[in-house]
């Protein structure tokens, strides 16, 4: 351990990505979903109508916390090239003569473009214009009705509303989109600073020792003797990013820490293995590092958070079962979400111990490589 | 040596350095597969659903029906009680719960007015939306069913009935992405980014290599250098974004409305600064591996600030001054426009005015850092 730190101390790079490299990842992406609930997102109206009514509907759009009414336009076509270059994403285009066709009950339509290539800002708008222009019909509906006389507010009210609906989201009860993708995306963040620091890890003693010095005899044990100190400090850093979500930010949190610092043990075991791996394949860290990035780069894609896993076709099922973190973040979920017991969460682990099947390799190769120089020397020696 | 041998050289040693290749076109080709395989279904379909009917008449069958008809949402479980599907929903049988009231046909029927209860997981944002949709949907037809059938009983047509049912009339128009894919939304962007990680990686790793030893490139001075790499990488990487922008944005069925000649124009200077950018990184890095170290960890920040994930309206304002700095923000910005809105090409002159800064400024210090490591050896 203390050799280890000597050479830390030479490597400024290794010992940056260590320490303040991964506070700094997860800090920024915090920082740019801190303000956790989308609000008021830019729309634009076409007014044709400039009547009390149309008026008032777009006091009910700007009224919405998702939107924000930030221009008026004279017709589509002005509306529409804001749109292209996303200083609005949606316009409302409120039709011609739009009062007097409400008086004449003849059911004038209201469109909305909304911009539908960002999809998560598509949906939110959609909702809350469906949510705005139902309340605006709601109100013209009571009144109506109220006006016809012979009725009380109450049953005009229900008039108006027959079947109302009412939304309970389970497990993440503010819809706050800071929680749900943060603590999906900070496992993924450190699941490749796993890979690539074992990969500089191995790269540094390699370049110290020479792969002889530091490996002959009893490899396994002596790997094992190299990567453990850093194998706590990644636990260290696991236990710090769930330190900071659940017990500092205070984000709701159903199961037991130690569940899921087991999971994590078995991720960080994992990824080093997938590390160790792609290192002594070519002891070459370049090529290393390549495979690296190809492996866990797009993670989080396959981590069934944005997209659900049970719509993923069976190839990008097989490439989600060879990453860690995807194991590790169904724990994470079963815990933090849902509080299922640790028996039931710990049968999720078990397809880590495929990954015994990439450590029998890196045996091989290490022994291959210790082979090849052995033989090397030999002919040195002998000429 | 005149140019047409150092072109040649250079090609040379570009395609004899294995991690360059496996980089450049290993990865370049590998990701345009990889990365929308999770999306290759487009949008979720079909959530499972267990409804809790209460009220076990007509109506309600027929809600029921009409849940299991949308395309988002399909009953799998019929539970007698709110605990029993509460227990199948944490046992992930199904994503969402659905509960219709007792009375519900009959306060229907009295024209008071009943509430239908909708539950789903809302760590899963797009299945919990895609559920949520479904239900809206079918109570909202559910509901204008109903108004319409009492202004039938109040003795008013059909015709009539069905056009005045409610004061306006909503009409929702997803703009640019009409299907609402996934892939539609993710591939536009993130191609964009592979193409300057991967440059960066390429131009990085060719100088992080060529340092440690000698060869043409040490006659040459570090501007003449610069000048080399950048004309035959960003040469190479014209096809690879080619490759990109055509036959695979096609084989993905992405849309490609931008103009051919304006996306080639606009590609000039981001491929310029990603390549300046990764000549930096080469230059300050002592090890060549690095280079691929910085740009891993940077991708996952980068791709979370450039706006199109979370609006840049909700992004702190110094998050979005540092992403400016990178040639991916104003690029995905700027292609996404182009390709998939229909932006004109006047409408993105401030993204395109923002590229050629940064390739004046990362040049710039490309040229520095360069210089500096040449004298150092």
């Amino acid at each position: 351990m203390v050799s280890q730190w000597q050479l830390l101390k030479k490597d400024r790079w290794l010992l940056s990505c260590l320490t303040w490299i991964p506070i700094v990842l997860v800090i920024t992406i915090w920082w740019v979903f801190s303000q956790a609930i989308v609000r008021e997102l830019p729309i634009g109206i076409v007014d044709l109508s400039h009547s009390q009514l149309s008026r008032k509907l777009t006091t009910e759009f700007d009224a919405t916390s998702t939107l924000s009414v930030s221009g008026h336009y004279q017709n589509v076509a002005q509306a529409s090239e804001a749109m292209r270059i996303s200083d609005i994403y949606a316009y409302v285009v409120i039709p011609r003569n739009f009062d007097k066709s409400i008086y004449r009950s003849e059911q004038p339509k209201v469109t909305t473009f909304y911009n539908s290539q960002m999809i998560l800002v598509g949906r939110l708008i959609n909702s809350a214009i469906v949510q705005a222009q139902s309340t605006f019909n709601a109100q013209l509906d009571v009144v109506k009705t109220l006006s016809g006389g012979n009725t009380t507010a109450l049953t005009a009210m229900s008039q108006a509303a027959p079947i109302r609906t009412q939304v309970t989201p389970l497990f993440n009860k503010n819809t706050n989109y800071a929680q749900f993708l943060v603590s999906a995306i900070v496992p993924a963040i450190w699941q490749i600073s796993i890979v690539v620091c074992t990969i500089l890890i191995l790269a540094m003693n390699h370049r110290q020792y020479g792969l002889n010095r530091w490996l002959t005899q009893r490899p396994i044990k002596k790997l094992i003797h190299t990567l453990t100190p850093y194998a706590a400090l990644f636990a260290l850093q696991g236990t710090a990013f769930l330190v900071w979500f659940y017990l500092l930010l205070q984000w709701p949190m159903q199961g037991q820490f130690f569940t899921i610092i087991v999971a994590q043990w078995f991720t960080i075991i994992a990824c080093m293995i997938m590390g160790g791996l792609f290192f002594f394949l070519t002891l070459d860290p370049a090529r290393g590092m390549s495979f690296a990035a190809a492996y866990t780069a797009p993670s989080f894609a396959f981590m069934g958070i944005t997209f659900p896993t049970s719509d993923m076709n069976t190839l990008a099922q097989i490439w989600r079962s060879l990453l860690p973190v995807s194991h590790y973040i169904d724990i994470q979920v079963s815990q933090v979400s849902y509080g299922v017991n640790s028996f039931d969460s710990f049968k999720l682990l078990w397809p880590m111990f495929g990954y015994s099947v990439p450590f029998v390799l890196c045996v091989l190769l290490i022994k291959k490589h210790l082979a090849a120089e052995l033989s090397n020397r030999g002919d040195h020696e002998l000429a | 040596m005149n140019w047409l041998k150092l072109l040649i050289e250079e090609l040379k040693s570009i395609f004899s350095n294995p991690v360059v290749v496996l980089t450049v076109f290993g990865g370049v080709v590998f990701y345009s597969f990889l990365y929308p395989l999770p999306y290759s279904q487009q949008t979720p379909r079909e959530q499972t659903l267990s409804v809790v009917n209460l009220d076990k008449s007509k109506t309600s069958y027929q809600l029921e029906r009409m849940v299991d008809a949308t395309p988002q949402v399909k009953v799998t479980r019929r539970d007698t009680s709110i605990e029993e599907a509460k227990q199948a929903f944490l046992n992930q049988q199904v994503s969402g719960i659905l509960v219709i009231p007792v009375n519900f046909y009959k306060d229907i029927q009295l024209g008071k007015s009943t509430t239908l209860a909708y539950a789903g997981d809302a760590s899963y944002f797009l299945v919990y939306g895609t559920l949520v949709e479904g239900l809206a949907q079918a109570g909202g037809t559910l509901a204008a069913k109903t108004k319409v059938a009492r202004l039938i009983v109040d003795g008013k047509p059909l015709e009539y009935a069905s056009q005045h049912y409610t004061p306006t009339e909503q009409n929702l128009k997803p703009t640019f992405n009409p299907r609402m894919g996934y892939i539609d939304y993710v591939v536009p962007a993130v191609f964009v980014l592979i193409l300057q990680q991967t440059m960066v990686i390429a131009s990085g790793m060719m100088l992080g290599t060529q340092k440690h030893y000698r060869g043409y490139w040490s006659q040459l001075s570090s501007l003449q250098l610069i000048l080399l790499r950048t004309l035959v990488l960003v040469g190479i990487y014209y096809f690879l974004s080619m490759y990109y922008f055509g036959a695979s944005f096609a084989m993905h069925g992405v849309n490609t409305i931008g103009d051919p000649f304006e996306l080639l124009t606009l590609l000039l200077p981001f491929l310029l600064s990603a390549c300046f950018i990764g000549l930096w990184l080469g230059a300050i890095t002592p090890r060549r591996e690095l280079v691929t170290l910085v740009v891993l960890l940077s991708s996952m920040p980068l791709i979370f600030s450039a706006g199109f994930i979370w609006p840049v309206e909700s992004i702190p304002q110094p998050v979005v001054w540092l992403s400016s700095l990178f040639p991916s923000t104003p690029a995905i910005q700027g292609f996404l426009a182009l390709n998939q809105m229909g932006a004109e090409w006047r409408q993105i002159a401030p993204q395109w005015t923002l590229l050629w800064v940064q390739a004046g400024i990362w040049f710039l210090i490309a040229w520095y850092q360069v210089e500096k490591s040449k004298t150092e050896q």
